[in-house]
């Protein structure tokens, strides 16, 4: 039963890379929205800090997918004279800012995670608030955050699916297609099942590398090899089993 | 064009039946996923090695396979082996069991966390198996996963937008049949983006109130 679906290899390679594209550019998209979201939320001034939460919350409170049909077919009657926006930029869009909302929680947490001391230490040294930030918060916050950033990401896989509706034509629509062509139901979404499982996995590997290089998780890792027994390969932060939604 | 308030009255009621099938929905999947998660979780933990690695292969398939895939596969494989069911059942079915999963992670963490002081109480007195379980364990599991579980309903509401995709009549299909019909999406999606985000409030206000009486009973 799968010689049917075989011939359509090519095609379902193709939806696969769509998907992987939609995927990195949105993690990525959301990777930085995130960080400002989570920086504002962390800001000192209240107004600052209401706004993202504002944000926050509002970009939280429905489903990745009510966004994308929202932005996707009401808001150019809202905006008569910019153009429509094009499937993929709407997708991508919409999948920044929700993953993006998601993930400012996590570097809220990250930055709380860091002792108190650091802060007032940089005050004493008299560094900028900007350069505070980004020479000695985050590389430190950084070990915290990419985790659960990880975790978010392989979600952000699975919610690329929902791109197939407004046309975007990755490996969901390229499924529905050759299901329509051949009726291999069963086989063509084992087969679906299969590579969104597997880019998973990539995503939360690849995650598994990156938290090996972080700063902190880096000097951390050379005193305990100065000290102990040399570690066995393994990161050093333990991965959170349950995948928020 | 412009927001168009006769045709906003007009599609309103029908938007409305569409909140009040999301509701419905939500709850059944809500009570499925969370009395199978506890069953995953009680399974896992009396069933030995078998039952652990059954429940963890589980769990590992449903987190790497989006709810879409698992959709469809119940909408159009599930007739060809023979298993019949109206959209709204597999739709509750898929979203119910992918969230039994991730609920069942929940109870689990709070049965690690029951002391084993309890346990050796409960063989002190002699209690039999099923009054541990029933009595004893589960409540004290169950209270314990309660924040962490009402958030699951939460998602679980908002994913339910996903059964537009096989026919279910919540409400982003609802919106979806209104636009098709008058070529007007501005205020349907509009109107359903918004009651989507207003039908939150109940919820996080129960969350609040929970965490809070929660608190109380710790302080």
């Amino acid at each position: 039963m799968m010689v049917a679906i075989l011939q359509y290899t090519p095609a379902i390679l193709d939806g696969l890379l769509t998907t992987a594209i939609v995927a990195l550019l949105s993690i990525i998209g959301a990777a930085i929205v995130s960080l400002l979201l989570g920086v504002f939320r962390s800001a000192k001034r209240m107004s600052v800090r209401a706004a993202a939460g504002g944000a926050v919350e509002l970009l939280r409170g429905s489903s990745a997918l009510v966004y994308l049909f929202w932005a996707y077919y009401a808001l150019p009657a809202l905006m008569p004279g910019i153009p429509r926006f094009n499937p993929f930029t709407a997708s991508i869009t919409v999948l920044s800012l929700v993953g993006g909302a998601y993930g400012a929680e996590i570097v809220r947490g990250g930055l709380q995670a860091v002792p108190r001391g650091q802060f007032d230490a940089c005050r004493a040294l008299g560094l900028p608030p900007y350069q505070a930030l980004t020479r000695v918060i985050l590389p430190q916050a950084l070990s915290q955050i990419v985790p659960g950033f990880g975790s978010l990401a392989v979600d952000m896989v699975k919610w690329t699916s929902i791109v197939s509706f407004v046309g975007v034509q990755d490996v969901l629509y390229v499924a529905n297609s050759v299901r329509s062509i051949t009726y291999e139901t069963v086989a063509v979404f084992l087969v679906v099942a299969a590579l969104y499982w597997v880019l998973c996995l990539f995503v939360s590997l690849a995650f598994h590398r990156i938290e090996r290089v972080l700063p902190l998780n880096r000097a951390l890792r050379a005193s305990r090899q100065s000290t102990e027994a040399p570690l066995n390969g393994r990161p050093l932060s333990a991965r959170p089993l349950v995948l928020q939604q | 064009m412009t927001w168009d308030w006769s045709y906003a009255v007009q599609i309103l009621p029908d938007l409305l039946w569409g909140v009040w099938v999301t509701v419905v929905v939500t709850a059944a999947c809500s009570a499925v996923a969370l009395v199978g998660g506890l069953g995953i979780a009680v399974i896992a933990s009396i069933g030995g090695r078998t039952g652990r690695t059954c429940m963890r292969a589980m769990i590992e398939l449903f987190r790497g396979v989006p709810i879409l895939v698992l959709l469809y596969f119940g909408f159009y494989a599930l007739p060809q082996i023979g298993l019949t069911l109206p959209p709204i059942a597999i739709g509750v079915l898929v979203l119910g069991v992918v969230y039994a999963a991730y609920c069942s992670e929940v109870y689990r963490g709070a049965l690690i966390t029951i002391p084993t002081g309890i346990h050796d109480a409960c063989v002190a007195l002699g209690l039999p198996t099923r009054v541990v379980w029933l009595k004893v364990l589960l409540p004290l599991a169950i209270q314990r996963s309660m924040p962490a579980l009402i958030n699951y309903v939460l998602v679980l509401y908002r994913q339910s937008a996903f059964l537009f995709a096989i026919g279910v009549p919540v409400l982003l299909a609802r919106a979806q049949v209104a636009g098709y019909q008058s070529f007007r999406y501005l205020e349907p999606y509009t109107l359903a983006g918004l009651l989507y985000l207003l039908l939150n409030i109940p919820f996080v206000y129960l969350l609040h109130r929970y965490r809070m009486a929660h608190v109380e009973a710790n302080a």
